[in-house]
């Protein structure tokens, strides 16, 4: 399921990031690739704080959508 | 020969406090060529031959952003002797994403794991011997922030560079990647330099498109290697540049598991960031508590019982006045600069007319400003706090789901942040927005946040008109931040800028709490700008006003009460009538408005010299209007939102690209600041009891055309939302 249906504090495993353009490569060198784990640190209107390999990415509500997630 | 050594990593990792801890205060500040990413070098501490070049903090080698593209430019085609890398220690997975490819490049390097005093404190070892076997390079801990270790880690780099050839480049990928790797350098050995040719080799493997133009390989070679990277792609079922980096992750992920010991009784309470977080950027107090941080500012800067107010008082009255004042504390009297300055031009017998033209002229305007650097520097006390201690990337995240709206996206909001302190770097900073038409929308926007020099503005209407109406103050900044937004959505809906703003992505460091010697270090600059630039332009503006006002054109020396017939009289008339709907249709007013084109806070400065002195200013707007405090918020919102100074139109023509797209953004600028100008002086006479004045229908005309800007339906291809 895409990553915005998740709640806040929930954990997620990212399973595939949609699209090839180069916010794909930016949210991969970033650490945001298959099999990493996510937390939802803050949600607001849609945007999210993740937490990830010890840092905070804040993210907008349509990357959200497109980043695809299995609960963890 | 000089060494050259790159220092480059991750933001946030404490690269800059690095970079001062070594290089002390021998330091270059200078841009990249062609672009306006900036340039540090500096000289290492003690060691007059060793370069220290701070790249731009960057994620990875692939361009993402400009800051990027630069770094991996300089890396691969200047090639430093030597690589610092610095390394969070607090994070470590992330920040050794970079060090993988940095590694690749086959150049001597050092690892510096930074933050060991917080990674200590929380418990934790690293094994640096561990980490460093697998990346064949020497890796040490290190506090930048206590200045801990950081020479002995570059004095040591130094040494290695004269002992070691290239090292050995660390192979970070699972079997078929290795296998086509292999296969690609075989292809491309006789064209790059042998040490980078992993490097090279990796990049033709993602399908690189700067690589693969810059190699200019034939097309039998190209075939060769799409085959490979295909079999490997249908052997992972994944594309290239996706494989690449997931076992970049996956590679340290075993090697942090190894070499990362996290204390096990922590974790349990989430860390006191995010717990700060879990207000501040809260779906309902974000904003308010945002409001209240610039509400907080002001009371701070110029409210009238803050310590902005006292310290201005005192600079002004006493420190620069013409009198003498009061050691706090004391009963020694110390004279002002001004009457210093008028008893030495007396004993060496100066005659009444250079007495006048130092005095009230030079001394009169630079002082004027001068006066203001407490305000000045409270602000950006305020900033620089705010920039430390990580607030202002929140700042992006809270203002983006607004600025969306309006199709521009958070990050859109930092160069508006710049801007409050002053508007130069804040277009400049516009370059970090990808997207191109954002890229120019902000650059055109950004200065409607009233910075430094025109806060001196805003102070000194605030005391002399609206010392009992605090709110006007902060008012102007809503005032900005309602014409971005407003500015933005008109913008998106014409045709020129129709289209989605780029997604936001962006790293929130964790709060900490700034040092004073950073904070310090960081206003001081700001502020000795703005002292500078009180002697460079301030100065010879006032002097050649005070010329125009005491000459006619035969260059007779005039009277005080002669002024009807100077020069400046003239050229003021000449251009009065564009102001007379604004209420300040006098030479003065024009005088003052053109003149404050140069540098905004000159405004103050022409009045001043004019009004014979700040206590003359309420009278002389008495002679503009019937309804002088009218006249005079027109005057100023006049000021502060028309195109902001000189300099910081030629940065925003530079930012346009073109000619066409700079006069666009300075004739939407004066449109906004004289619409918003004449509906403040037309209403507010109407409410004020002034009766119908003619100039009523074109206000109301121009207001209706604006609203039709901003609520019409957009152009084709505009924003989905809403």
């Amino acid at each position: 399921m895409p990553l915005a249906m998740m709640k806040k504090g929930e954990k997620a495993r990212i399973m595939t990031i949609k699209g090839t353009d180069t916010v794909k490569k930016h949210l991969g060198a970033l650490g945001f690739v298959q099999g990493a784990v996510v937390t939802i640190v803050q949600l607001s209107y849609g945007n999210m704080i993740l937490g990830i390999h010890d840092s905070r990415i804040a993210i907008n509500d349509d990357l959200a959508k497109r980043i695809l997630v299995q609960a963890a | 020969m000089s060494i050259k050594i790159a220092l480059a990593g991750n933001p946030n990792t404490g690269k800059t406090t690095l970079f001062n801890a070594l290089t002390g205060s021998d330091q270059y500040v200078g841009n990249w060529p062609g672009v306006t990413v900036e340039k540090k070098e500096g000289r290492l501490g003690g060691q007059k031959d060793v370069i220290i070049q701070d790249l731009p903090g960057i994620y990875s080698l692939s361009p993402y952003s400009l800051e990027e593209k630069v770094s991996r430019q300089y890396l691969v085609e200047e090639k430093p002797d030597a690589i610092l890398n610095i390394v969070d220690g607090t994070n470590l997975d992330r920040n050794l994403y970079l060090t993988t490819q940095l590694a690749e490049l086959g150049l001597p390097m050092m690892v510096a794991v930074n933050m060991m005093d917080v990674v200590k404190r929380n418990g934790d070892t690293i094994d640096f011997a561990c980490i460093g076997k697998a990346l064949h390079c020497q890796v040490v801990g290190i506090a930048a922030q206590k200045g801990d270790g950081c020479n002995e880690a570059a004095t040591t780099l130094v040494s290695k560079i004269a002992s070691h050839g290239a090292p050995e480049v660390p192979h970070v990928f699972g079997g078929s990647v290795e296998h086509a790797l292999a296969h690609i350098e075989e292809s491309i050995q006789t064209l790059v330099p042998k040490h980078a040719i992993r490097w090279y080799a990796i990049k033709l493997f993602e399908r690189d498109r700067d690589v693969i133009k810059r190699l200019g390989l034939g097309v039998g070679d190209l075939k060769h290697i799409e085959e490979h990277i295909r079999d490997c792609e249908k052997e992972l079922e994944d594309d290239a540049e996706s494989i690449i980096t997931s076992q970049r992750y996956e590679f340290i992920k075993k090697l942090t598991d190894k070499a990362l010991k996290k204390n096990a009784k922590k974790k349990e309470t989430p860390p006191l960031s995010d717990r700060i977080d879990r207000i501040v950027t809260h779906s309902v107090f974000a904003l308010p508590l945002f409001v209240l941080m610039l509400c907080a500012m002001w009371f701070l800067a110029v409210a009238d019982c803050g310590p902005g107010t006292l310290l201005t008082d005192w600079a002004n009255d006493g420190f620069l006045g013409t009198e003498s004042w009061t050691l706090p504390f004391t009963s020694i009297e110390v004279p002002g600069l001004g009457a210093l300055l008028a008893s030495g031009l007396e004993r060496i017998g100066c005659g009444e007319t250079v007495r006048s033209l130092v005095i009230d002229g030079a001394w009169g305007g630079v002082a004027t400003v001068l006066g203001f650097v407490p305000v000045i520097t409270i602000v950006f006390l305020f900033l620089s706090f705010l920039e430390d201690c990580g607030y202002m990337a929140r700042v992006a995240f809270i203002m983006d789901r607004l600025f969306r709206k309006f199709g521009l996206s958070g990050k859109s909001f930092i160069p508006i942040l710049v801007g409050k302190g002053c508007g130069v770097p804040a277009v400049m900073s516009t370059r970090t927005i990808e997207n191109e038409r954002d890229h120019r929308m902000t650059a055109i926007l950004a200065t409607f946040v009233p910075c430094g020099a025109k806060t001196v503005i805003i102070a000194m209407f605030a005391s002399v008109f609206f010392r009992d109406q605090w709110y006007v103050a902060p008012l102007m900044d809503v005032i900005g931040i309602a014409i971005i937004i407003l500015g933005g959505i008109a913008l998106k809906k014409s045709s020129f800028f129709a289209g989605e703003a780029a997604p936001f992505i962006m790293e929130l460091p964790a709060y900490h709490l700034p040092t004073a010697k950073g904070v310090v270090l960081h206003t001081w600059n700001r502020v000795r700008g703005y002292v500078l630039k009180a002697g460079l332009v301030i100065f010879p503006v006032c002097v050649a006003l005070w010329c125009v006002m005491h000459f006619d054109w035969h260059l007779n020396l005039l009277a005080e009460e002669e002024i009807e017939r100077s020069i400046l009289r003239e050229l003021g008339g000449a251009v009065a009538w564009f102001f007379a709907p604004l209420g300040v249709g006098t030479w003065q007013g024009a005088a003052a408005s053109v003149t404050a084109e140069l540098a905004k806070e000159q405004a103050t400065a022409t009045l001043q010299l004019m009004a014979g002195g700040e206590e003359g200013i309420a009278a002389l707007f008495g002679t503009f209007s019937s309804f002088p405090r009218v006249a005079a918020l027109s005057f100023l919102v006049f000021n502060l939102f028309v195109p902001p100074c000189i300099v910081a139109v030629v940065a925003t023509f530079r930012e346009m690209g073109s000619q066409k797209w700079g006069w666009f953004a300075v004739a939407f600028q004066m449109f906004v600041g004289y619409t918003l100008a004449l509906s403040i002086y037309q209403f507010g006479c109407l409410f004020a009891g002034g009766g119908f004045s003619a100039w009523l229908v074109p206000t109301v005309i121009v207001d209706l055309f604006v609203l039709w800007a901003v609520f019409r339906r957009g152009a084709k291809q505009g924003t989905n939302d809403e």
